[in-house]
């Protein structure tokens, strides 16, 4: 139970000393030596030293990377694991290296880093439905027929802009159909769905035969064809595909896409996140963030764990483990995490009873999140839930809250009202106070 | 006065001029003459002079070939009848829009007509030859006799099968181990043969069996070790209404109460899913898990790298799904935590509202619930039914969302809402005399309005909304522009599938379940299947209608892309504008198989690209259901005046209409 977490380790049976002296290169660079060295030297140390030597500064996130876990993710046998007790099942606590805090044992790695994360085990909401509770995590407003409020990706492209002036400046990894998108904010803020970050985006090249001069032509003429209809039905639904024509015209052909060829990447680092939707999602999201992408979503499915709860999450939390961890240290290595913000969220958590099949039902009434990065005060557990994981214990934070304070970590106004085509105001966290304790 | 149509004989008062100045040039021909001119050009860059051109579609789509499926029709004499319900919905609508100060929309032209009423009734556009049969039927009874015709097609299946599909979540594969094909068949069999809604969700809600003895358990199955999840979207989908944060506790925003919701589950809390030791073949343990350890066992004897295929563990486990019903009683949770009952405490079955109707009195729990869920009595059943339909055609529900009728959800038109849910018991739950009444109306008949529901505003239907097409739709079409046979395979039945799945577990040896295996790989077996249909591919794409496609589809296929859904939540279809949509047709092979030689639009231009005026006529009219306008016809003709060759000029054409937002959208 207090293992020492194994780091994520190369296979180095390989023989051939070129190989090897690679992979110790590509380790060094991917892992973040001094990422690591940090980590190591406050071990066991008081919590005030991990959060000040965590990564992030008091620096604002210019991006922000949010893993979705789409679901429900089991927080009693993830983040607010309560071994021994009959609520927190098969799970063992495995040490962190923030001292007295707890992962389950799926977790080794994202224990190790510990220092750089703030667990918030306080989170609560109403509704255990997924397509409600994934829209309000994601907007911070309870979904109605009349209004669709923007993710906080749109939010932040709203708010800070294009950074990379080729590249769109919301990005969706993984198919997620019920996305709320830009809600009712400019639909060119969209997310541009990724539907599998090994492909990346598809079709972006011409077919061999069509040159540019005739693809120009093309354009033109659908231009001209298409004039009558839009101005008989000019409104928000064919406007909304104009601009899309627009940006996927302007995508077209742009050296910056290469940013999606994530083959260009040393084997070792793709196997690092792991080779799953997730991990290879957390590796797009890297290259993308360097290049200046201000937002990036990863949704990843699979975590509704009805049935046979333990023997799934072997498999979805370590690969969750893998592809998390990497990204930290990737970012960190690569100097980037003091500006960006890494939030894992899910729509709610899931009983404390384990159910007949051996899995765990929707749970709203507790559940757990991290932020970790830009912005974020790690190295700490934020709330509690009560003995049993049942409901919220201490210092309740809610989805509002959680996303005015990921909202104030990326220097975004919480306070401020926008005005949606309706007319009525709409603030970022949906008028939510930002929770001091989690900002740097 | 009206345009003449040169490529099609249109008759010249047939269909309305939409177009500019009148245009009397070019002869007006049929078709069937044009069809035989010389072939002369071609479309695509790679086809060489003389060369015999190479065709790279597949030849199962390439040959014209009605489907065989014999469809429900609508009742003939019953027209009259539907005519006077019509407008009776129409006078509905007009009561609330005078009330309102709103006026009602002018008729659609019989071009938007058309064009509307094949993708509404018929998943798809219509092709060339059905333009021009329209046009040559009798203008005042053409739109009554095409709502007829299409309503009894093939096509009306395919169509309303992928609207359920996205309300039930149809997948093949709803658990690793379940194997649905046969309930997918049992759906679109219940739409061909028209039966009735009412017994139809009662079939789904008590049937008992494996999938491929009664195909309806598939509905249970979906849901399968969930037991509150599936009383929660089954009161949902057919009910219109949300319990489901009863589940937990009182439902904040709406009337139910923890303890009413597990009422209701008590009616359903008998329902068993699996073989177990309660059974005669599971008496001696777990036979399933036997074979697979026995089989697993005897592999590794000989190699001990070796492994158990697949088939063998699918066939095995899935034959352990068996609906059946036993007496249960229910338990409040140890958690519950309100004062009325006490936690753990039996809970005795009771409906939501009203009451079990009394001749179902005598049947076990499951057929209970059913018959008060279904009863004509109930009405939030009828109304829930309606006003799906009613969204379908319309664009927008009477009520939204369509599946939660709590208080706080207007009613935009109640008296209408109200009518239409009566006419659904009065028609005896028969949908597709429904359908049609709607579609006889002027409501719907009238132009449509751009309208989004997340304007907050109420829409009092002064015509349809504009709407952009469902994916299904949009694939659809296009198929319906390349290919000449857009179904070029059929789905397997529970009949054909049976005798290939069934394992009596009380028999089974390792051997024979082999030899089963086998079979199952040969025939049925997901992956191999899937891997087969590549004969009906281009490019990677299968061509055939999206009804016919296993699901869900990858993330990154076109449908996907452009919204259907993953098959997870209840009505996932999503209608937004993204990037890759507009990469896909740009870029995608879908849209470039239609300028192939051989797709059927190809066919089409190629037979008359002699004549550029016909050709352009020929492309209009197939891509969006009209001839050019006076402007359209300068651009194109310019385009292929100017094109190194008038084939490339043709292919432009065809491309640009396709990325036009005329195209996508339902007007």
């Amino acid at each position: 139970m207090f293992q020492v977490p194994n780091p994520v380790s190369f296979n180095d049976s390989d023989s051939q000393p070129d190989r090897r002296s690679f992979m110790a290169s590509a380790a060094r660079q991917l892992l973040g030596v001094s990422f690591f060295a940090g980590a190591n030297s406050f071990g066991g140390a008081a919590p005030e030293a991990a959060a000040a030597a965590s990564a992030a500064g008091g620096k604002k996130a210019k991006h922000i990377i949010y893993l979705f876990m789409d679901g429900g993710l089991a927080h009693l046998d993830t983040f607010d694991p309560k071994p021994g007790t009959e609520e927190g099942g098969e799970t063992k606590g495995i040490a962190t290296r923030t001292p007295g805090v707890y992962f389950g044992e799926n977790f080794p790695r994202l224990a190790y880093l510990s220092g750089a994360l703030a667990v918030v085990r306080s989170l609560s909401t109403e509704t255990g439905a997924h397509e409600q509770g994934r829209y309000l995590m994601r907007t911070a407003y309870k979904q109605l027929n009349s209004i669709r409020h923007p993710g906080m990706g749109a939010w932040m492209a709203h708010v800070a802009g294009q950074t990379n002036q080729e590249l769109p400046a919301n990005i969706l990894i993984g198919a997620d159909n019920d996305h709320p998108g830009a809600g009712f904010l400019d639909p060119a803020l969209t997310p541009v769905p990724i539907a599998n970050a090994a492909y990346g985006l598809k079709n972006i090249k011409l077919p061999g035969y069509v040159t540019e001069d005739s693809f120009k032509r093309r354009l033109q003429l659908a231009n001209k064809f298409d004039r009558d209809f839009r101005q008989r039905y000019a409104g928000s639904q064919v406007e909304a595909y104009n601009q899309m024509y627009l940006q996927a015209r302007r995508l077209m052909g742009s050296n910056a896409l290469k940013v999606f060829d994530i083959k260009d990447e040393p084997e070792a680092v793709a196997e690092a996140y792991g080779k799953n939707p997730l991990g290879q999602g957390c590796l797009l999201a890297r290259r993308l963030v360097e290049q200046g992408v201000g937002f990036v979503e990863i949704s990843s499915g699979g975590w509704d764990m009805h049935q046979d709860l333990y023997e799934k999450l072997e498999t979805k939390g370590g690969e969750l483990d893998m592809a998390l961890s990497s990204l930290l240290r990737d970012l960190h290595s690569k100097g980037l995490l003091d500006e960006t913000l890494v939030v894992l969220a899910t729509e709610f958590g899931r009983t404390p009873k384990i159910n007949v099949n051996a899995g765990r039902d929707h749970h709203p009434g507790a559940f757990s999140g991290l932020l970790a990065g830009a912005g974020i005060r790690g190295g700490q557990v934020y709330g509690a839930s009560d003995e049993k994981g049942h409901l919220v214990d201490s210092d309740h934070v809610s989805v509002g809250a959680f996303n005015a304070t990921i909202a104030a970590a990326a220097g975004l106004p919480t306070d401020k009202e926008f005005f949606a085509p309706n007319g009525r105001p709409f603030k970022i966290g949906g008028g939510a106070k930002p929770v001091a304790a989690l900002l740097a | 006065m009206p345009r003449s149509l040169a490529c099609c004989a249109l008759a010249p008062s047939s269909l309305p001029d939409r177009s500019g100045p009148v245009d009397r040039s070019g002869p007006v021909r049929p078709l069937a003459f044009l069809l035989t001119l010389a072939a002369a050009t071609v479309l695509g860059p790679s086809a060489g002079a003389q060369k015999p051109p190479t065709i790279r579609l597949p030849e199962s789509v390439r040959q014209l070939k009605p489907v065989a499926m014999e469809v429900a029709p609508v009742d003939a004499s019953r027209r009259e009848e539907a005519k006077a319900k019509a407008a009776e919905i129409t006078r509905l609508v007009d009561k609330v829009l005078q009330e309102k100060g709103i006026a009602a929309n002018g008729m659609s032209d019989d071009y938007v007509f058309l064009r509307r009423i094949y993708l509404d009734v018929a998943g798809r556009i219509p092709t060339l030859e059905e333009v021009q049969a329209f046009s040559n039927a009798n203008p005042e009874t053409r739109r009554t006799e095409l709502i007829d015709t299409l309503l009894n097609s093939p096509d009306y299946v395919f169509n309303f099968y992928n609207f359920w599909a996205d309300v039930l979540r149809l997948t093949e594969e709803p658990q690793a181990n379940i194997i649905a094909d046969p309930y997918l068949a049992y759906v679109k069999d219940s739409i061909r043969e028209n039966k009735p809604y009412d017994r139809w969700v009662y079939e789904m809600l008590t049937a008992e069996g494996k999938v491929w003895d009664n195909p309806a358990v598939g509905y249970q199955l979906r849901d399968e070790g969930q037991p509150l999840p599936y009383l929660d979207n089954t009161v949902r989908v057919f009910l219109g209404t949300q319990i489901g944060c009863a589940q937990c506790h009182d439902h904040p925003f709406d009337n139910w109460s923890q303890h009413q919701f597990y009422q209701l589950a008590a009616f359903t809390a008998g329902t068993k899913t699996r073989i177990d030791g309660r059974d005669p073949e599971f008496k001696q343990g777990n036979v399933a898990s036997k074979l697979i350890n026995d089989a697993r066992a005897e592999i590794r004897e000989k190699d001990p790298k070796g492994y158990l295929s697949g088939e063998f563990q699918r066939l095995v486990r899935a034959n352990t799904y068996r609906v059946s019903e036993i007496k249960q009683t229910l338990r409040l949770p140890h958690d519950y935590a309100y004062d009325d009952h006490e936690p753990k405490s039996v809970v005795e079955p009771a409906v939501l509202w009203d009451k079990v109707p009394a001749e179902a009195a005598s049947r076990s729990p499951r057929h209970q619930f059913a018959a008060w869920l279904t009863s004509p009595k109930n009405k939030q059943f009828s109304r829930t039914v309606a006003n799906r339909y009613w969204k379908r055609l319309m664009g927008v529900g009477i009520v939204e969302p369509v599946d939660d009728f709590n208080d706080s959800n207007p009613r935009f038109n109640e008296e209408l809402l109200e009518f239409l849910s009566e006419e659904m018991v009065r028609l005896d739950f028969n949908t597709k005399e429904f359908v049609r009444t709607i579609l006889y109306s002027d409501a719907y008949q009238r132009e449509s309005t751009p309208f989004e529901l997340t304007s907050g505003e109420p829409y009092y239907f002064p015509g349809p909304t504009l709407r952009r097409m469902t994916a299904a739709q949009a694939w659809d079409s296009i198929l319906t522009l390349a290919v000449y046979n857009p179904v070029p395979f059929e789905r397997p039945t529970a009949t054909e599938m049976a005798p290939v799945l069934d394992l009596d577990f009380t028999k089974t040896t390792v051997a024979s379940v082999h030899q089963a295996a086998a079979k199952f790989r040969d025939t049925y077996y997901m992956p191999i299947y899937k891997r087969e249909l590549n004969t009906h591919a281009y490019k990677g794409a299968v061509l055939c209608r999206a009804s016919e496609l296993p699901q869900p589809l990858p993330g990154d296929h076109f449908l996907r892309q452009f919204g259907i859904g993953d098959r997870e939540s209840i009505n996932g279809e999503q209608p937004g504008a993204t990037v890759p949509q507009i990469l896909t047709i740009f870029n995608g092979p879908i849209t470039h198989v239609m300028l192939e030689t051989g797709s059927r639009i190809y066919d089409n231009v190629d037979r008359v690209s002699g004549n550029p005026r016909m050709a352009l006529d020929v492309i209009f009219l197939s891509i969006l259901t009209r001839p050019p306008s006076s402007s359209d016809r300068r651009t194109a003709v310019t385009e292929v005046i100017t094109a190194k060759k008038p084939a490339i000029g043709y292919g432009n054409v065809i491309w640009a209409l396709l990325n036009t937002r005329e195209f996508l959208f339902i007007q």
